[in-house]
């Protein structure tokens, strides 16, 4: 049997401007290289949601107007998208799509209803928090690298970190984390794209996806990973 | 006393640009308006007013250095005389010192015309001082987020530039949906300036556009035409938002080997590119210099004899072999430079030297906002990555099963390629390496014989 897993890119026109498209690209290569199938389905502002066919679902960020107008389609799906994260389904979500996943973003114009998955909320502040970060996260041995720029404070509350902010500012600049875990859910603040200089999150999301659809067992071949480390380690000691 | 200051800081000003020059730290294109602008810090707002005519500002994301110099050119060949920023030197310093520098000992500053590059985030601080007569305003793509956060910021901040100079003529590209927002938020005399047919290939676009949901109402947009990034006829089923009627327009553009021909407003011109962004550049500074009603009667030669590499971009012929530097510091930008790069049929070699310093911007991500697949099929033979963020373009290119090779320098991989290679070398560069490869460049042409052209 070919394994294949279906990505899911939520609202690819609105929430796509850091690279995010980068996230994909290493979703599809590490699942192509290692012989299985990889398929990407865009769902586009004002369609109505089926994940019914979806094993990765990736949430992007945006400026804060687009935010808002994607946060609008969203919470017109959110039974659709509950639904799929209560049945562990497996969501990547960064930045203005982290901050969707909480109650709502208290911007100086206004509040912005979130999805409310999670018992989390985000405060704008006018300084904004931007530069290379490092942490260290239980899903990961190596350091995770990446960059992080917001305006959006997130207090998690007693939600679960992504991982321990040993450079950079995080959640929320003193708090010492960054990100969230939840089910198979990871909220980040991370670009760089997060997949591409941290190859064992893109493979643990599909580790996880596999297990999902096909059930324990399957095990992921490992790659030649040594480009990627190249590229982790040199943003990690610098 | 303030007579005093003023001849001082622009004596100080104007020696210290000479000792900059004549002990080659740099070129001298800020240093003077740091000095002059420390001692006399109203000193751009007083010079400015001299300029006896138009004072012209271009800023927007990419095409400054080149509309600016092709206005400045124009005017020149009508025997004005024109206080410039050429280098591209588009902080508040660099502006001044332009007008330092054009002004005499005496602090006497003659000039029919002045043409100013502005940087899109320093436009506030800069409009502050000087009040142009006309504003020109080229595009606004993704660029430099970690210095403005998001592009949404950076329109709004040339909102606050616009709203000091009301009575500033605007000048815009009529083809580019976030600025048509700007200017139907400001409250200046205006006109657009538009292309009416489709020009560029398909290589030319890329799937990431800024802005596709209108700003007014949050509707999609619907597109009639696209060009490049989210330039095209644009219209919201929405509100009626939508790309306004030009008032300047290019049309005939066609592509002759290494020429474009288009027509002005009905008027036909010759450009000497290859690169159709080009097109878009010389209507703006024909739309400008037609708007402030400036003397044209050579812009045809002009634009003709312009040089659109502005040398820092130029070919070289090192040896047997045909050497192209260009500067590629954004996504929409290094897909127009990836776009020409496929044009060519030839066998070709690749170098990319990507950088992470204040200029270029501390982060990588958008590399994967650029669509490197298509460099798949166009004859690239070998590719060689170099800078400080190699790794991470390593990895954008393994991504897309590009193999490359990385290096620590530069000077050793080229000379390999000018031996060994296919003999036509394209180096791309972001904005922190461009001079010092261009001077390496000529350094490697002078060593080697070859000869230099553009």
């Amino acid at each position: 049997m070919k394994w294949k897993l279906t990505i899911g890119c939520l609202y690819p026109e609105l929430l796509n401007l850091y690279g995010d498209r980068g996230n994909v690209r290493c979703l599809e290569k590490r699942l192509l290289w290692r012989g299985m199938e990889a398929e990407t389905v865009s769902f586009y502002a004002g369609e109505c949601l089926d994940l019914s066919g979806v094993d990765i679902l990736l949430l992007g960020g945006g400026s804060d107007r687009e935010q808002a107008i994607a946060g609008r389609y969203l919470l017109e799906n959110r039974k659709a998208i509950v639904r799929y994260v209560e049945e562990n389904g497996v969501l990547l979500a960064v930045c203005g799509g982290y901050q969707l996943l909480g109650n709502d973003y208290r911007t100086e114009k206004g509040t912005l209803e979130g999805l409310r998955l999670l018992d989390i909320h985000t405060e704008w502040r006018p300084k904004r928090l931007t530069g290379n970060v490092i942490l260290k996260s239980p899903l990961a041995s190596s350091p995770v690298v990446g960059f992080e720029n917001h305006g959006g404070r997130t207090f998690i509350k007693g939600a679960r970190p992504f991982g321990r902010v040993i450079k950079g500012f995080g959640n929320t600049g003193d708090s010492g984390y960054e990100g969230v875990l939840y089910k198979n859910v990871i909220g980040t603040y991370l670009h760089g794209p997060l997949l591409s200089k941290n190859p064992e999150l893109g493979d643990r999301l599909i580790g996880q996806a596999l297990k999902q659809k096909y059930g324990a067992g399957v095990r992921l071949p490992p790659l030649s990973d040594e480009a990627e480390y190249r590229a982790n380690r040199y943003m990690a000691v610098r | 006393m303030r007579r005093l200051r003023f001849y001082l800081a622009i004596m100080l000003g104007k020696l210290a640009g000479s000792m900059s020059r004549l002990f080659g730290r740099g070129k001298g294109a800020v240093l003077p308006g740091t000095v002059a602008g420390f001692l006399m810090p109203d000193l751009l707002s007083l010079l400015s007013g001299m300029v006896e005519k138009d004072v012209f500002v271009v800023t927007g994301t990419n095409g400054k250095t080149t509309v600016n110099r092709m206005i400045c050119e124009c005017l020149e060949r009508e025997g004005e005389q024109v206080v410039c920023n050429r280098t591209g030197a588009n902080l508040p310093a660099g502006v001044l010192s332009a007008f330092v520098e054009a002004a005499g000992f005496t602090g006497r500053l003659t000039a029919d015309y002045a043409c100013l590059e502005v940087d899109e985030l320093a436009a506030e601080e800069i409009l502050g001082q000087m009040k142009p007569d006309v504003v020109i305003l080229t595009n606004i793509f993704r660029d430099q987020l970690d210095r403005s956060g998001e592009v949404d910021r950076t329109l709004e901040r040339l909102e606050g530039a616009l709203r000091l100079v009301k009575n500033a003529k605007v000048i815009y590209n009529g083809d580019d949906c976030l600025l048509r927002r700007i200017a139907i938020r400001c409250e200046n005399p205006q006109a657009a300036y538009g292309i009416e047919e489709t020009f560029c290939g398909e290589a030319f676009q890329s799937g990431n556009r800024e802005g596709s949901f209108c700003w007014f109402c949050g509707s999609r947009l619907e597109y009639r035409r696209i060009q490049y990034g989210q330039l095209g006829d644009y219209r919201c089923p929405g509100c009626g938002f939508g790309r306004p009627e030009p008032r300047y327009t290019a049309s005939d553009i066609r592509r002759l080997e290494n020429w474009y021909s288009f027509a002005l407003n009905g008027r036909p011109v010759l450009a000497r590119t290859c690169s159709p962004y080009e097109v878009y550049n010389t209507l703006a500074a024909y739309s400008a210099l037609r708007e402030s009603q400036a003397p044209m009667g050579h812009f045809r030669e002009g634009v003709a004899g312009f040089d659109y590499g502005n040398r820092r971009e130029p070919v070289f012929l090192i040896g047997d072999s045909r050497v192209q530097l260009h500067l590629a510091k954004n996504p929409v930008g290094f897909q127009q430079k990836l776009a020409l790069l496929a044009q060519d049929p030839e066998p070709k070699d690749l170098v990319f030297q990507i950088n992470d310093e204040v200029p270029d911007g501390r982060d990588v991500s958008w590399l994967w906002d650029v669509e490197f697949e298509r460099l798949l099929g166009t004859e690239v033979k070998t590719v060689v990555v170099t800078g400080s963020r190699r790794y991470d373009m390593e990895v954008r290119l393994k991504y897309e099963n590009i193999p490359c090779l990385v290096s620590e320098e530069l000077l050793k991989p080229i000379r390999e390629l000018l031996r060994t290679g296919t003999g036509n070398l394209y180096v791309i560069v972001n904005y922190s390496g461009l001079y010092r490869t261009g001077r390496l460049l000529s350094k490697l042409r002078r060593t080697e014989k070859g000869e230099w052209r553009n």
